[in-house]
C-alpha cells in the first residue's frame, strides 16, 4: 500500500538518508527506531512531503541546498512530486514531533482544526472514537493547548491527526519526554487505533522498549541508512539491537 | 534553473583559498593576501573616490551625501535587529533628536559643524536610549511599534507646543564648511560604523548580543543583565543614526519636523533587505542600491512609489537572501555536480 523506495536526502553535502526502503502494507505498524541524528525526523519529513516544502523555504532565504532523491508510492501512485496538503488529502497524515499544538486553540479547537479534511459525519464519529481512547481530554476539552501537561498534549496531537481520517498515520517520537507509564499507554492506545480503525502507522521513535511489542516490523535507522530491518520477533532477538535499544 | 538529472545533484563546496585564509596562514602568500583584502579594499577605496569620481555631476555628489546618510541608518537598523534582536522602527527619531540637537548647539551655542557633529552624536544617543528605556523590556513587533510611536510623538509635540521653531523648524544653521568635508566626514563615519560594529560583534561583547536575541532567558539565567546590553545596543545604534540626523540638518542648513518623517525608518529596513541582513556591509550596499534608484525614479513623478515597491517586491520574492549573502556564497564557495 505504502512504499518509499531508496530515499536520499542530502541537507547541503551531508548525507541524511542513505537509500532508506520501506514498506508499510494495510494494517500493519511499522517502526523506525534510531539514535538522534540517525535520520528518523527527516524521514518523517520525507515521507509526508514536508521536506520539499523546507527545501523551497531553504531556497528561497538562500540557506542549505536540499536535494531529495527516491520514490515515494501511495497506493499504486507515486507521490514523490506531491505537496505536502495533496499527500495529506491522500490520507497520509503527520503527527509532528514535539507535538505542535497550536498553543492558544482550545483542545476541542485543535482536534476541530484536524478535521478541516473530515465530512461532518466523519468528524462527529471520530471525535467521539478520540474523546474515548484518550479519555483525559474531555475533563479539559476547554483549556487552552499551551496549559497542557505533555502527556495531554501528546494524546490531543494524535488524536488531531486522527481527525484528518488517516489512511496512513506518521507518528514522528510520539514518546518523547513522557514518563514511562504515559509511554507504555500511549503505545497501547496506538495499537488500539490500528487494530478499531484498521489505520496504517508509522511511528519513528528512541525508545524502542515501549513500541518494539507493538509492531509488525521494524527498521533499525543509523547515521541515515536502515542497517537492520525484520519483524518484531527478529529485531528483539538480534542481538546488536538487543544492546543497544534494550541494554541486555 | 535547468531540471537536474535524477542520479546527479548540485554540491557545493568551499574554494581552496578560501579554506587557507581562514587560519593564521593568510599572510603566506600574497595571493591568499589579496584574496582577503580585494572585496575589502574595493569597497573602502570605492567609497572614498566617489565623491571625486562624482565632481563632474554636482547633483549626484548631494545624492551620495544622502546614501552616506541612510547607509548610517541602515547599519543602526541591521544592527539592532539582527546582533540585539530588537527590530527598531525609531530610525526617524534618532534623526529628528540628532538633527534637532544638531541645529540647536549650532544656532543657540554658535557650535561649528566640526563639534556640533560629535556632540550630538552622543547627545542624542543618550537621549534616544533614555527615551527608549521603558520599552526595552518589550521584544518583537512590541518594540517596533513603540518605537514607531516616538518620532510621531515628537513631532505633534513640536508641532503642538510650538517649541524649537514649531512647523518652521530652525533655521539659519551653518552648513559644512564644503561639500569635500561634508562627504568625507559621512564617508569615514560610515567606513568606522562597518568596521568597528563588524569587530565589535565578533568579540565577547557581540556574543552577548547575539545570544540576547537568541535566547535571552538563557542569557538571564548566565546572571548577564540583558536590559544593560539592550540598552548599550540602543545606544549604538541610535548614536548612528543621530550622527546622520546631524550630518543632514548641517546639509540642508536647517531642521525641523520633516527629519521625524517615517522615510528615514523605511527605507533603511528596505536597504537591509535587499543587501542582507546581518552583514551590516549588506546595508550598506541596499542603500547605494535603493537610494540612487529612488532619485532616477523622480522621473516616473507619482508613479516612482509604485516602481520602488515593484523593485523591492522582486528583490524579496526572487533574491530574499540578499545581495551580500549571494556574494559572499559566490566568492566563498564553487558548485560542481555529482554523480550521487
Amino acid at each position: 500500500m505504502f512504499e518509499a523506495r531508496g530515499l536520499m536526502v542530502f541537507y547541503e553535502n551531508m548525507l541524511a538518508l542513505n537509500n532508506v526502503s520501506l514498506t508499510c502494507g494495510k494494517d500493519r505498524i511499522i517502526g523506525v527506531f534510531g539514535a538522534n541524528s540517525a535520520g528518523k525526523s527527516t524521514l518523517m519529513y520525507t515521507l509526508s512531503g514536508i521536506m520539499s516544502d523546507i527545501r523551497t523555504k531553504e531556497e528561497m532565504a538562500g540557506g542549505e541546498r536540499i536535494t531529495i532523491r527516491g520514490q515515494v508510492i501511495f497506493e499504486g501512485q507515486d507521490i514523490s512530486e506531491l505537496k505536502p496538503s495533496k499527500r495529506a488529502r491522500a490520507g497520509i497524515i503527520l503527527c509532528p514531533e514535539r507535538r505542535r499544538i497550536f498553543p492558544e486553540s482550545t483542545v476541542m479547537e485543535n482536534l476541530m482544526i484536524g478535521a478541516y479534511l473530515a465530512n461532518s459525519r466523519q468528524t462527529s464519529e471520530t471525535l467521539d472514537y478520540v474523546l474515548r481512547i484518550f479519555s483525559p481530554l474531555v475533563r479539559i476539552s476547554k483549556r487552552l493547548g499551551g496549559f497542557l501537561s505533555g502527556g495531554e498534549q501528546q494524546m490531543l496531537a494524535i488524536g488531531r491527526a486522527l481527525m484528518a481520517q488517516p489512511k496512513l498515520l506518521l507518528l514522528d517520537e510520539p514518546l518523547l519526554g513522557l514518563s514511562p507509564i504515559i509511554q507504555y499507554m500511549l503505545a497501547k492506545s496506538i495499537k488500539e487505533i490500528r487494530d478499531e480503525r484498521g489505520t496504517s502507522i508509522i511511528v519513528s521513535e528512541q525508545y524502542a522498549r515501549p513500541i518494539m511489542p507493538i509492531i509488525d516490523y521494524g527498521y533499525i535507522l543509523e547515521n541515515g541508512s536502515a542497517v537492520v530491518d525484520g519483524t518484531n520477533r527478529e529485531l528483539m532477538d538480534n542481538p546488536d539491537v538487543k544492546s543497544a535499544y534494550f541494554g541486555s | 534553473m535547468s531540471e537536474p538529472a535524477k542520479d546527479r545533484r548540485k554540491e557545493r563546496l568551499d574554494r581552496g583559498i578560501k579554506v587557507r585564509t581562514d587560519g593564521i596562514y593568510a599572510i603566506s602568500h600574497w595571493t591568499e593576501i589579496a584574496y582577503l583584502l580585494t572585496p575589502r579594499l574595493l569597497f573602502i577605496v570605492g567609497l572614498l573616490l566617489a565623491p571625486v569620481i562624482l565632481i563632474p555631476f554636482p547633483y549626484w555628489q548631494r545624492v551620495l551625501s544622502i546614501v552616506c546618510i541612510f547607509a548610517l541608518l541602515a547599519i543602526s537598523f541591521d544592527f539592532l535587529a539582527n546582533y540585539v534582536g530588537l527590530v527598531s522602527l525609531g530610525g526617524a527619531l534618532y534623526m529628528g533628536v540628532g538633527g534637532y540637537s544638531a541645529a540647536l548647539l549650532n544656532s543657540h551655542f554658535g557650535l561649528p559643524p566640526l563639534v556640533t557633529v560629535p556632540v550630538s552624536t552622543v547627545l542624542g544617543g543618550a537621549i534616544c536610549t533614555v527615551l527608549l528605556l521603558p520599552c526595552l523590556p518589550l521584544r518583537g513587533v512590541y518594540f517596533a511599534i513603540v518605537s514607531l510611536m516616538f518620532p510621531l510623538l515628537a513631532g505633534r509635540i513640536i508641532e503642538a507646543l510650538d517649541v524649537f521653531g514649531g512647523t518652521d523648524g530652525i533655521m539659519g544653521v551653518d552648513g559644512f564648511s564644503s561639500g569635500w568635508v561634508e562627504q568625507y566626514v559621512l564617508i569615514c563615519s560610515v567606513l568606522a560604523a562597518v568596521f568597528i560594529l563588524r569587530r565589535m560583534v565578533s568579540e565577547d561583547v557581540g556574543l552577548v548580543f547575539t545570544g540576547v536575541k537568541d535566547n535571552d532567558q538563557a542569557v538571564k539565567a548566565s546572571g548577564i543583565n540583558i536590559t544593560t546590553y539592550k540598552a548599550f545596543g540602543v545606544f549604538i545604534s541610535s548614536m548612528l543614526g543621530c550622527l546622520g540626523g546631524a550630518c543632514l540638518a548641517h546639509i540642508y542648513m536647517w531642521a525641523g519636523i520633516s527629519q521625524f518623517a517615517l522615510d528615514f525608518s523605511i527605507i533603511p529596513i528596505a536597504a537591509t533587505v535587499v543587501g542582507g541582513g546581518g552583514t551590516l556591509i549588506g546595508s550598506v550596499i541596499g542603500c547605494i542600491i535603493l537610494v540612487p534608484i529612488s532619485e532616477f525614479l523622480r522621473d516616473f513623478g507619482t508613479l516612482r512609489i509604485a516602481v520602488y515597491a515593484i523593485i523591492l517586491t522582486a528583490f524579496i520574492v526572487f533574491k530574499s537572501e540578499g545581495i551580500m549573502m549571494y556574494g559572499t556564497r559566490k566568492y566563498e564557495q564553487f558548485e560542481r555536480w555529482v554523480r550521487i
